[in-house]
């Protein structure tokens, strides 16, 4: 295994926290003095409603200096790869323009998931591109991946330019998916809440990873978790719901009993360690939130540490 | 006729606000039809939507109910229903064996709004009062607005057009007879993207542009509706946590298009009575715990209705339940928190 090239990829079903805990665990290993990359491949105003590292160089100098979010723009990396193919800029811009060369981006099947996937490549295996040709150095490479369908649909990207076609788009295709259906390249950090939904998709994923690219789960983050999934069977007991017994506890109950069904559910399911992060009560801004949540989080490139 | 769309990040409850939408107006007598994506299992099995089954009529038990419908939005099934309907018959074959017909209809994202527009219109021509559109998360929550009219650009664009018949002209020929400015640059493109994969293409669209241009025609008029305030309402579903964000990023990136927000649903508030005093022990740490979630959330309505009251129409806040949605039973408990607001009226 080479340990150079390990993605931590940070997935599950749309809505989960899939960007908090990408963030939350890029603060923790750079507040430990090593450099970061979080490629996101959300659009920006959609990174910007999730949290916000406002406010980071002031609270945490040490992270600061080390913590990259990088956004991947399938258009701005095809504009990329049009500027090195036809170096007269003025020849660059009129391809750039027609709305042929748009149009055909827009509806090739895939493309921006291929060219997203290809440049994830070359930032994990520390290669520049022409137009920046120093590699990025980091230690800790962290992918914020979209929901687990498109997710999967980006990786079944490289796959399905390797299947219908021939030529050089092809070969490029089988290298990539190659690369990325090797579990020594690809970290598997799958987050859930202890909800019907999510766990069922988290599931369905973690199978297609297993079948499609020979992934499996190097851990399960179940994420907003209520006190009572990590109570002891002994310590659960002790409450007692009485005729008198207010709705907010009993919902609460209700809402712990089920989510300790679900936590041993999944255990059967999908046998990773399990990390449990429980819902934060308070907290003042983003960044507090980021770093209690970090708190939890003891997750290295190498491997996942067990919950106490 | 009226067209609700809903809107929203992922994990907000957003299929089951929109069956329980539709729910809610069959109950008042009308032909009501919720369209989704990707249900849950357990709503899925509820809803009686089983693979392979497009569509379904959901029985409910009230005499006075109009007629509840479920509908899958399958993109292949849309997608072949449009070729079998508009595609000369002779072209039929070769359109579905195409490769690039089998990676659209299998993987394209935002397909999938462009064929809720194509099924829209269907409904429409069948009779719908109503059509609830649940919306893929927010990351293409907007293609349902924006693909139709790129879509239609394309199948219309000219150049376009000329290049997939000089190409489909030229394939008998060999290509160097072709030298019209719009060659220059599918050649460039073809250098960039690949040969086969621009060949594939203007291929498929040579033959598929008959389809895509009735579809844009469709599409047209189906867009118009979405326009219309008398006919459409956007809502958005949020939770708690996510509500001041949400509220804030979908009310811009609809005003950038000239649409407006009716109704924000803050779903999955917890706001159970909460007792005077505490335990000790793990019952008390689980109170502290809940109250502490359940001041945020009524802190998070507030703010919203503060700051956002008078940009929408209404808002909704709709209680968790105990147990995770289930079944009609659990539609029917989030149907009876909502009223529904009846379509603006247009000066």
């Amino acid at each position: 295994m080479d340990p150079q090239a390990r993605i931590m990829v940070v997935c599950g079903k749309g809505g989960v926290g899939k960007t908090t805990l990408s963030l939350a665990l890029g603060l923790k290993h750079a507040n430990q003095g090593k450099r970061v990359v979080i490629v996101s491949s959300h659009p920006v105003p959609e990174l910007a409603i999730a949290v916000s590292l406002e406010g980071i160089a002031t609270r945490f100098p040490e992270a600061a200096r080390n913590l990259f979010v990088v956004h991947l723009d399938p258009r701005e990396l095809l504009q990329e790869i049009v500027e090195q193919n036809f170096p007269v800029q003025m020849v660059a811009q009129a391809i750039l323009n027609s709305s042929i060369f748009k149009n055909l981006i827009e509806v090739a099947p895939g493309l921006k998931e291929f060219y997203f996937l290809a440049r994830l490549q070359m930032l994990a295996e520390r290669k520049g591109t022409a137009a920046r040709t120093t590699s990025p150095d980091y230690d800790v490479l962290i992918w914020d991946a979209p929901a687990s369908g498109h997710f999967l649909a980006t990786l079944r990207s490289a796959r399905a330019f390797e299947k219908f076609l021939t030529g050089p788009l092809a070969s490029a295709g089988r290298e990539m998916n190659r690369f990325f259906s090797n579990s020594a390249h690809m970290q598997i950090l799958a987050v859930t809440p202890l909800e019907e939904m999510a766990i069922a998709e988290t599931t369905e994923m973690s199978e297609s990873l297993d079948r499609e690219f020979h992934l499996h789960c190097n851990a399960l983050i179940l994420n907003m978790v209520s006190p009572l999934a990590t109570a002891t069977e002994h310590e659960v007991k002790q409450i007692k719901l009485r005729e008198d017994s207010s709705p907010a506890l009993r919902f609460a109950v209700d809402r712990g009993e089920l989510e300790r069904d679900r936590k041993a559910e999944l255990s059967v399911a999908i046998t990773a360690p399990q990390i449990c992060v429980p819902r934060i009560r308070e907290w003042g801004g983003d960044l507090d939130l980021l770093s209690k949540v970090g708190e939890w989080l003891d997750i290295t490139s190498g491997e996942v540490m067990a919950q106490a | 006729m009226r067209i609700i769309v809903y809107l929203g990040t992922g994990g907000v409850g957003k299929t089951s606000v929109a069956a329980s939408t539709a729910m809610a107006v069959a109950k008042t007598g009308a032909r009501a039809m919720v369209l989704t994506t990707d249900p849950a299992l357990r709503l899925r099995t509820a809803l009686g939507l089983v693979e392979g089954v497009p569509e379904q009529r959901v029985p409910l038990d009230d005499p006075k109910a109009g007629e509840l419908w479920a509908g899958l939005l399958d993109v292949r099934a849309t997608l072949n229903e449009a070729v079998r309907l508009y595609a000369k018959p002779e072209m039929r074959e070769r359109i579905l064996k195409h490769s690039i017909y089998e990676t659209i209809a299998n993987s394209l994202a935002g397909m999938q709004e462009l064929m809720a527009i194509e099924r829209i219109d269907q409904l429409r021509l069948r009779g719908f009062d109503t059509i609830i559109v649940d919306t893929a998360p927010s990351r293409h929550a907007f293609e349902i607005l924006d693909k139709p009219a790129l879509f239609a650009d394309f199948s219309s664009s000219r150049k376009v057009k000329l290049v997939g018949r000089t190409y489909k002209f030229a394939a008998g020929l060999g290509l160097n007879f072709i030298g019209s400015k719009a060659l220059d640059i599918y050649s460039r493109a073809e250098s960039i993207l690949g040969v086969n994969l621009v060949r594939e293409i203007l291929d498929f669209y040579s033959i598929f542009y008959p389809i895509a241009e009735g579809y844009a025609r469709r599409a047209e008029k189906t867009v118009a509706l979405l326009r219309d305030p008398a006919v459409t309402e956007f809502r958005v579903v949020t939770t708690p946590q996510k509500a001041m964000r949400d509220a804030a990023f979908f009310t811009e990136a609809l005003a950038e298009r000239n649409f407006a927000i009716g109704t924000f649903c803050v779903n999955r508030a917890w706001l159970h009575p909460f007792p005077d005093t505490l335990p000790g022990g793990l019952e008390g740490e689980l109170l502290r715990w809940y109250k502490s979630v359940s001041d945020s959330h009524r802190e998070a309505v507030w703010q919203l209705r503060e700051k956002f009251g008078s940009v929408v129409r209404d808002i909704q806040v709709f209680s968790e339940l105990e147990r995770d949605v289930d079944g009609l039973a659990a539609l029917e408990r989030l149907a009876v928190q909502m009223h529904l607001n009846e379509p603006a009226i247009v000066p």
